[in-house]
């Protein structure tokens, strides 16, 4: 095993090519403790499900931590992870994989999640509910007692093995009717539920991501939640714990602490010129 | 004078002499002669011009174009002709007439000098102080700053300034002291007490304020160091010196724990020395305002704090019975810890923590604020005594009622949260037509929207207009290639040949129903009604023009015997003017039961084939009614009832102007399903952009 490279944070395979410099997402192992704060007992719920075949629900605002805590968890059970951010075109065929041609000959390709199961790997459906109605054909059967992934194209029934797991998440805070979870989809999981962490845990997870000192962390958390106190009044959501973890890596490499707090977290929540001028007194006030 | 060298009678005379004879009944809008002459003969000019191209739309032009005069200035008014005639030569006569009523009524003002003016920074600042934290306050003009603990009064006026951000600066610093007064304590109740307790106001309240400014600058500089900066930088040198005596007595105010109290009995010692001018952004006190609002607030926040505890143990004791299978609960109290560093204060049941909504938690933040601490009297179960819910609405039946609208009766059950079960048939309820209202309402709404309205119109057309791309398509704009390259590995394995090998780009086929269901209780009266009907008229047109199904009713009614439903649109309804008008007709009616309406609508609107359905409340309020629907027992039916709606796949959300409604709303409509506008004139404003999130 290679030691790890401090000065990358993505995770870093056992088979990195040396040459094109990309690793093959079935072995997208994370050999490096991901820094992660539990906020409660998560990790042995997840840990249990897991365990069990059961497929997990992560439900939270964006930037509180649902990616991180499933690297961590990814290291934890020492299985490869695959990530999938579904978007509005996201069809099964992309999920499951397709043919191709290739000088003249057709070649079967495997979706991440076919190469997930086959590989017995975490996928990770990233936002779930912005994919296709119709990846529930192959979701549904994933998740319940069947355990099995249909390939019709193949003509195969994969079978899931134990070490497979399928992790959706999913932000309740969007309003859109059209991009809800259905029922028959959200109870074959167990669901997980986040939200940004306490102040002081925020304060310690601020300091840890990004190296400036407490004093810095506690102001830039307090600025958070000034912007949090805004939602609903202007902003669709405050500032994520991810925002303040950005702003507190540009003050670590010599900006202003306000300017940072202006140019990663200000002007990523608002367009709205008046608010921009409200966050930038806020942001004045505590530097 | 114009640029002509005319005056501005002569200009309405050549006016008079050129169009007169083709406006209707050959007279001009009298308005027109309220001109000055420079935009007489802009007018002039632009009727010439558009009289080319067509006379009708020339009279049309100068109908409205004294009140363009009025509301925009001469760039405006040429982007507003040359718009319109654009919209003639593309789409004709109908078009262009139609683009001239749309008047742009939020055309942006004209620049100003820099005198200091709250208006101009109202919006940047309430943003400013809401984000700070604390209890929420609101910001009023008045002669001088001061605060009562609810509203932060701040001069209209502030004299000359260099720039606006000098003007937005000093009213920051003001509003941030006035704001720190209410976080830091300096109006808890005993020192309120104690300031109109004061012999000689006159003499002991400056010196009061002149204590409380040293510690409250030394609470703003723990936690608002840049702020701590700016007032730093305020205050006058010069004066330092007799500053200095003051902090040498007042050493003990700069630590963290001290509050206002503390300032109070450093009074007798303080008098004596001499006063220094106080400082710029320091604002004055009001006790004997401060006392009266908090004399309103405190008894209401207290029962709310009651009420709210009360439904806390029941769910407490209600889960230990559980646990330990039965046996009565032993009396216990609530104990409230003290905020800890950085966080919220914490309640605790007997040894137990509880989590608190963060509802609770204002509430009691803002309690804690007036009293600095909750009396035995709030956390003690015994003294808090709720009243029985449940109880049957007898007494309400006795009241003698108006004749009832003639109309179909439908039954419903209700749900008794105490008892856990239905009342079976228990509601009745009658459907029946609003009598259509006054038409002027309408156009009255129309002018006033002109600008809005078609802003939600282009919103909404670029809605319909998104253009989906459909993949493998037999036919269709463009070749699909994965689905070629698909065909293509098929057709080399000998497999069947697809034809679906095109894209083609269509219009998103929308397929929503929607039901309004909009309050019609009798606190709807006045503004709120008349926001109601103009948000309704508004989005109406709106949704016209996306051809999403909708339905518009009005509910209100008195006692589980008098459940009214107001027919306004069925989704059938296809008579647009009809609808207009009846919404012009909606009128305040009586009270809010909420439940029986959501199942009736509900049952309507599971009916509509559509594939995604969505309820919207518009409401002023929690569910109410006579007798025992209100609090807790109406909030758990209505609940109920839009679970049941929700098991049927309709979506509910909830639009409200009530203030209060975090209390109940999230556990009614769930955390992500509803929305608070605080002013009722934003209603006609926020609907339709609320519309428009929800379904895209």
């Amino acid at each position: 095993m290679r030691e790890h490279d401090a000065a990358r944070d993505c995770p870093i395979s056992m088979h990195e090519d040396p040459v094109t410099n990309a690793i093959r997402t079935e072995e997208n192992l994370f050999l490096d403790e991901p820094y992660y704060e539990p906020g409660g007992d998560e990790v042995a719920v997840f840990t249990a499900a897991y365990a069990h075949n059961l497929p997990i629900l992560l439900k939270g605002p964006t930037g509180c931590g649902k990616t991180r805590f499933i690297h961590y968890m990814a290291w934890r059970l020492q299985r490869p992870l695959i990530t999938v951010a579904c978007h509005d075109d996201l069809t099964a065929s992309d999920l499951v994989g397709r043919y191709l041609i290739r000088g003249g000959e057709t070649v079967w390709l495997d979706g991440p999640l076919t190469r997930a199961v086959r590989a017995g790997a975490i996928c990770y459906l990233d936002e779930i509910v912005e994919a296709r109605k119709d990846t529930s054909v192959v979701i549904h059967p994933l998740c319940d007692d069947r355990r099995l992934l249909p390939i019709d194209k193949l003509g195969e029934l994969l079978i899931v093995p134990r070490e497979f797991s399928l992790v959706v998440s999913y932000n309740p805070g969007y309003q859109s009717v059209l991009k809800d979870m259905k029922q028959s989809t959200r109870q074959r999981f167990v669901a997980l539920e986040f939200d940004y962490p306490p102040e002081e845990k925020e304060v310690q997870i601020v300091v840890k991501e990004s190296g400036v000192d407490a004093d810095l962390a506690q102001r830039l958390v307090r600025f958070g939640h000034m912007t949090r106190n805004l939602k609903g009044n202007g902003l669709d959501e405050g500032a994520s714990t991810r925002l303040l973890v950005n702003a507190a890596k540009l003050v670590n490499a010599g900006v202003a602490p306000a300017t940072a707090c202006d140019n990663a977290i200000a002007s990523t929540l608002t367009d709205d010129a008046e608010l921009l001028h409200a966050i930038h007194d806020l942001s004045r006030a505590v530097f | 004078m114009s640029a002509t060298g005319r005056s501005a009678a002569d200009e309405y005379q050549a006016l008079v002499a050129e169009f007169g004879a083709l406006a209707a009944g050959g007279h001009l809008d009298p308005e027109l002669a309220d001109l000055d002459a420079e935009q007489l003969a802009f007018v002039r000019h632009w009727a010439r011009v558009i009289n080319v191209s067509s006379g009708a739309l020339a009279v049309h032009f100068l109908d409205r174009a004294a009140n363009a005069a009025r509301l925009l200035d001469a760039p405006q008014r040429e982007e507003w002709i040359v718009g319109a005639l654009d919209v003639f030569d593309a789409r004709g006569l109908g078009a262009g007439m139609a683009a001239f009523d749309a008047l742009p009524t939020d055309a942006a003002p004209l620049p100003k000098g820099f005198t200091g003016r709250l208006a101009d920074v109202t919006v940047r600042l309430g943003h400013f102080v809401h984000g700070l934290g604390g209890r929420a306050l609101n910001l009023a003009p008045s002669e001088n700053a001061f605060t009562d603990t609810e509203t932060v009064y701040l001069p209209a006026e502030i004299g000359e300034h260099a720039d606006l951000p000098a003007v937005a600066r000093r009213y920051r610093l003001l509003a941030v002291f006035l704001w720190a007064q209410n976080r830091y304590g300096t109006w808890r109740r005993a020192a309120v007490q104690g300031l109109l307790d004061c012999p000689r106001p006159e003499l002991e309240w400056p010196v009061f304020e002149r204590l409380e400014c040293l510690r409250l600058e030394a609470c703003l500089a723990r936690d608002l160091p840049g702020l701590a900066r700016d007032l730093a930088a305020e205050q006058y040198p010069e004066d330092e010196a007799l500053w200095a005596p003051w902090r040498a007595l007042a050493a003990e105010l700069l630590a963290p724990g001290a509050s206002a109290l503390d300032s109070l009995a450093l009074l007798p010692r303080a008098i004596a020395l001499p006063l220094p001018r106080p400082r710029s952004y320091q604002g004055a006190i009001n006790p004997a305002r401060v006392n009266e609002v908090m004399e309103i607030r405190l008894p209401q926040e207290q029962a709310k704090l009651k009420e709210a505890l009360n439904n806390l143990e029941d769910d407490l004791v209600g889960e230990e019975i559980e646990m330990e299978g039965g046996g009565a609960p032993d009396p216990r109290r609530f104990e409230l810890k003290p905020p800890q560093a950085g966080g919220g204060s914490s309640l605790s049941y007997g040894d137990k923590e509880v989590e608190l909504s963060p509802e609770l938690q204002q509430l009691i933040d803002s309690i804690l604020q007036d009293l600095g601490e909750l009396t035995p009297e709030e956390l003690d179960e015994h003294a808090r005594n709720a009243p029985e819910p449940g109880e049957d609405d007898q007494g309400a039946q006795n009241e003698p009622l108006d004749a009832e609208p003639p109309g179909k009766v439908y039954f419903y059950p209700e749900w008794d949260y105490a008892r856990q079960r239905f009342r079976e048939a228990y509601c009745r309820l009658t459907e029946s037509e609003v009598m259509p209202g006054d038409p002027a309402f309408i156009a009255e709404t129309r002018r006033k929207y002109r600008g809005l309205s078609q802003s939600i119109r282009r919103v909404f057309a670029a809605i319909q207009s998104d253009n989906q791309r459909l993949k493998s398509q037999t036919f269709g704009d463009d070749l699909d290639l994965d689905a070629i390259v698909e065909a293509q590995s098929d057709l080399l394995r000998g497999d069947e040949l697809s034809e679906r090998l095109y894209m083609q780009f269509r219009r998103l086929g929308r397929n929503v129903a929607v039901m309004f269901m909009v309050d019609m209780s009798g606190s709807t009266k006045g503004w709120v009604n008349d926001a109601e009907r103009e948000a309704l008229l508004l989005l109406g047109e709106a949704i016209e023009t996306l051809g999403d199904q909708y339905a518009i009713y009005g509910f209100s009614g008195r006692t589980n015997q008098r459940c009214e439903i107001y027919r306004i649109k069925s989704f059938e309804e296809k008579n647009i003017d009809l609808v207009e008008r009846r919404i012009s007709g909606m009128g305040p009616k009586t009270y809010t039961r909420m439940g029986v309406a959501i199942r009736h609508l509900g049952a309507l609107l599971a009916e509509a084939p559509a594939r995604s359905k969505l309820l919207i409340t518009l409401s002023d309020g929690k569910p109410e009614d006579y007798g025992s629907y209100r609090g807790r027992y109406g909030i758990e039916d209505t609940r109920h009832a839009l679970l049941e709606v929700k098991r049927g796949g309709i979506h509910a959300f909830c639009i409200t102007i009530d203030r209060e409604a975090q209390d109940y709303l999230p556990y009614m409509y769930g955390e992500a399903n509803y929305i608070v506008i605080d002013s009722v004139h934003k209603l006609p404003y926020k609907v339709a952009d609320i519309y428009r999130k929800l379904t895209t």
